[in-house]
């Protein structure tokens, strides 16, 4: 089907499960309107995939090995690099549909979004135009009304999930208990919590923090 | 840096505690081998017990109070006590049962180590009585190596079977020195040897050869040198004038001549015509007063002047005081008046003699000193302090109980020094001094007084028991903050089970996440992919693919939710409620759809895997409920009654009627589910009206410590929110 080659859409598939670049490719292939120009397994790879070629559209996991959705975009920004992305994943956290979104992603979508879905959200974000669904949306606004941690108050939450006392806190930090004592009940605040195992909890709920393997 | 800090605090708690046990280990060990670990010994045969004794050969038993061996065996034993214990005393109240074989013993054995059966089959010292048919009778000393060699005095007056004799048995480096005597007034027989190369530790023992024998009183106490010269001079003070027999002083005529005390070198001076045994004063009862004149020993100078000599002790009323010291051989003449138990000489004119050592005191039981045979006698005894007050008359008085016996001792207030704030009360104390039973000293409150020349006379030999009111305070409150360390320590591990269970789900959750939920999404692509290159006209094809499709998706969302759950935290029933309206919610957001979350009975506290499932059932029915039926308003009910918790999930959507043949993969999925809980599923729609999906779980009734204060806290809430209206907003108290 030939097509004049400039209303083709390139798009670049980012994610480190073969099984999903394969089954992307596949199904995005079917779409006269979309050409997809590679695959890669991570950020570092998609980044120099797009130095060699032009991409309009780049669907994007938030997890992956290396370097993440997140900063995938961040750099690409920072490269000047004009392709937009759409963050296509199974996690649905208020903070990574948060994350993605402050940092550039115009496009967020699940992975068990349909094709017309899909299709619909890539020439949304080709023509320049944001594609959130609606749920996502909403939950997107609710997490905007929410304070920000500050990255003192994020290094400290890491360290009381770990298990740490606020003196051991304090000992890392080099700052005073009571100083970490301020942050953790600014944390608890933040979060609307009762307690410190409660923010715990629920900032791993949130996708705030995550636990390392 | 940083890593070997960490290093060195990780090793500081257990090397810690690696030196804590060392030292606890070498505490032990010290305690375990010190000379004199269980010093002082009392045997507890009056109270029947004998478990610390080890016997070889003989039949020994308690019978009485006393350890009793009826045996006419060769070389019966009968050993206790600490290998270590170095220099040390025995005594005992020991009897010859019979003297028919041809030369019968009856003894004790000290520093005995390397026993077994057999004659002279240990190694270590003993003392024996000794009797041998158509012979005297001799006090044997002797080393003991799997073999003998003795030395012996003869004994007087002869040994005679059924009769308590004292023995005492010392050792005191490569001294040994032992004393026998008839009764507690009696000269001692004293034999000792000086035994190069000594055996210097071991057991001690009680020994019998060819006679059964009796023993009791069993002392051990560790040996000083004063001890041992002390002992000694027993025999060499025992010059005193013999009351029968002239030959009367004895000592080991094997040993080397013993030092002689100061001042006594008169030693055996023959007794004065005038003079009489003090003990048989007593006997002359019918006869009233009379003057008689009387050789003894002081054994005490206030209140009252108390002389005493191998028979026994008389209070002396002198006509003009005089200054005399404990220990002066003194003569006195004067009326005696012959009392029940002892004697009292009046208007005694006193004349010193000569100086010579103290008396030593005779050991006795408060019951033996109740029986008024010690009336007046310097002796030795021990009792428990209940009492201690000071007399009008500038003297101390100490009230004493021993088992059912109680007594008192009573000494001046200067001599006392401070020792009435040194005693503390219920400290089991040993003194000595003279036995009186005279009710001006007693004030027929106690079986008898005992008069204490001095602070020196009272040897504190445990202090008061552990169970006193401060040590019990001390107790409780270390127990309090022993509970209280133990409840902080059980609320951090809690908190670490907690957090590991946290991290375990978390783990899995991006398990599940990882591989299942990629792989699902990665089929998913490839099934649109392969519909799209499907032609239309395989309408068969397409239809299959639709439902693989949804299958997928389903799958996919299921996952989801998985990880959605593991992440989440519901640990009790509020959690599964809460939880499950944040879930609906998020279905219906964007849209009109009202939501009511409501909870009525006790919710028990639900185990992680029942609280899951029945997560995952209301939100499956709730996400059909959104996606199928178009509701208005949803409602979510949690209710317990009787131990059956029921789950209800509302709609007043469309409806649906159920095809039996082809069942929807939602509802089969919440069927399995509800199985594998063992829960009751129910739906009923009623099309047009909507439908009502119940979950019915038997859940345990636990009513452990733990979950008791989550049910009074419930128990109040609903009384506290009685009245109030039953549905309550679960989020409006975030």
């Amino acid at each position: 089907m030939p097509e004049p080659p400039e209303r083709l859409i390139r798009i670049l598939i980012v994610d480190d499960h073969p099984a999903v670049r394969v089954g992307l490719t596949s199904m995005l292939q079917t779409q006269a309107a979309l050409r997809v120009v590679g695959s890669a397994s991570g950020g570092e790879e998609a980044l120099a995939l797009m130095e060699k070629d032009a991409v309009d559209v780049v669907l994007l996991d938030l997890r992956m090995p290396g370097m993440n959705g997140v900063e995938t975009i961040q750099k690409m920004k920072s490269t000047g690099c004009t392709a937009r992305a759409i963050i296509l994943t199974s996690f649905d956290t208020d903070e990574d549909i948060y994350g993605a979104v402050r940092a550039g992603a115009k496009g967020y979508m699940l992975k068990d979004a349909s094709l017309t879905e899909m299709v619909e959200a890539i020439q949304a974000v080709y023509a320049n135009k944001k594609y959130i669904p609606r749920e996502i949306a909403a939950r997107l606004a609710d997490r905007m009304m929410r304070p920000d941690l500050t990255a003192r108050e994020l290094e400290i939450l890491k360290m009381v999930a770990k298990g740490l006392t606020n003196r051991s806190i304090g000992q890392a930090l080099g700052i005073s208990s009571f100083t970490v004592k301020n942050h953790v009940n600014n944390i608890i605040e933040k979060l609307e919590v009762c307690d410190r195992t409660e923010a715990v909890t629920t900032a791993i709920q949130k996708g705030i923090i995550r636990i390392d393997n | 840096m940083s890593g070997a800090r960490r290093f060195r605090r990780r090793m500081t708690i257990p090397s810690l505690l690696a030196g804590l046990l060392i030292l606890v280990a070498f505490g032990i060990a010290a305690y375990w081998r010190s000379p004199l670990r269980g010093l002082p010994y009392r045997d507890s045969f009056a109270a029947g017990k004998a478990e610390e004794w080890q016997a070889f050969g003989g039949t020994w038993e308690l019978r009485d109070g006393s350890m009793r061996d009826d045996s006419n065996e060769r070389g019966a034993k009968l050993f206790s006590g600490s290998p270590y214990w170095q220099d040390y005393s025995v005594e005992a109240d020991v009897m010859l049962l019979s003297a028919t074989g041809p030369a019968s013993d009856v003894g004790l054995i000290l520093r005995s180590s390397d026993e077994e059966e057999g004659v002279y089959a240990y190694s270590g010292y003993m003392t024996a009585l000794h009797i041998t048919r158509g012979f005297a009778s001799e006090l044997l000393l002797g080393r003991v190596e799997h073999g003998t060699y003795t030395v012996s005095a003869p004994l007087v007056p002869e040994l005679q079977p059924s009769r308590w004799y004292h023995l005492k048995l010392l050792a005191y480096g490569c001294r040994v020195v032992a004393t026998a005597r008839a009764s507690s007034s009696a000269t001692p027989t004293v034999v000792s040897m000086t035994d190069n190369n000594c055996i210097r530790s071991g057991r001690v023992g009680l020994l019998s050869s060819h006679s059964g024998g009796v023993w009791r009183n069993v002392v051990v106490r560790r040996a000083t040198e004063q001890d041992l010269s002390e002992m000694l001079a027993e025999g060499a003070s025992s010059g005193n004038p013999p009351t029968q027999n002239s030959s009367n002083t004895l000592r080991s005529f094997l040993d080397e001549r013993l030092e002689e005390p100061s001042g006594s070198t008169q030693q055996g001076l023959p007794p004065g015509p005038k003079s009489v045994p003090i003990g048989d004063i007593g006997l002359d009862l019918l006869s009233q007063s009379r003057k008689v004149t009387v050789r003894g020993l002081v054994t005490l100078t206030s209140p009252t002047l108390f002389v005493q000599d191998s028979t026994g002790g008389i209070a002396i009323q002198q006509e003009t005081p005089q200054l005399l010291k404990i220990g002066d051989e003194v003569e006195a003449t004067g009326d005696a008046s012959p009392h029940a138990f002892s004697s009292v000489l009046n208007n005694a004119a006193v004349r010193v003699l000569w100086q010579s050592a103290p008396i030593p005191a005779v050991s006795v039981t408060a019951s033996q000193a109740a029986t008024g045979a010690f009336d007046a006698t310097f002796i030795e005894v021990e009792g428990r302090l209940r009492r201690k007050q000071y007399l009008p008359n500038n003297s101390l008085c100490f009230d004493f109980d021993a088992g059912s016996q109680s007594f008192r001792a009573i000494m001046s207030r200067e001599s006392g020094g401070n020792l009435y704030n040194r005693i503390e009360s219920d400290s089991m104390v040993r003194l000595r001094g003279v036995a009186v039973s005279d009710p001006a000293y007693t004030s027929d409150s106690a079986a008898f007084a005992v008069l204490v020349p001095s602070g020196k006379d009272f040897m504190v030999i445990a202090g008061p028991p552990w169970w006193s009111a401060g040590h019990l305070l001390v107790i409780a409150v270390v127990l309090l903050i022993l509970a209280l360390i133990s409840y902080l320590l059980y609320q951090r591990l809690e908190n670490w089970r907690l957090r590991a269970v946290v991290e375990e789900r978390e783990a899995l959750a991006y398990e599940v996440h990882d591989s299942l939920a990629q792989s699902v999404a990665g089929i998913g692509f490839q099934l649109e992919a392969i519909r799209v290159g499907t032609p239309t006209e395989l309408e068969h094809v397409h239809r299959q693919l639709d439902v693989t499709t949804e299958l997928v998706r389903h799958s996919h969302r299921e996952a989801r939710r998985s990880v959605d759950m593991l992440r989440s935290r519901q640990l009790e029933s509020e959690g599964l409620l809460s939880a499950l309206t944040t879930c609906a919610y998020r279905l219906v957001v964007g849209s009109s759809v009202q939501i009511s979350a409501s909870s009525s009975g006790t919710l028990p506290p639900l185990s992680l895997r029942l609280s899951d499932t029945l997560c995952r059932i209301g939100q499956e029915a709730l996400a059909n409920a959104v996606r199928h039926a178009h509701p208005k308003s949803l409602g979510i009910h949690l209710d317990c009654s009787q131990n059956l918790l029921r789950l209800l999930i509302t709609d007043d959507g469309t409806g649906f009627v159920e095809d039996p043949d082809q069942p929807s993969f939602g509802i089969l999925g919440m069927r399995k589910r509800a199985m594998s809980i063992s829960a009751k599923l129910e739906i009923v729609s009623t099309p047009g009206k909507g439908t009502v999906v119940t979950v019915a779980v038997h859940v345990p009734s636990r009513v452990t410590i733990a979950s008791l204060p989550a049910r009074l806290w419930g128990f109040l809430r609903r009384k506290h929110h009685a009245g109030a209206a039953g549905k309550a907003d679960p989020n409006s108290d975030r």
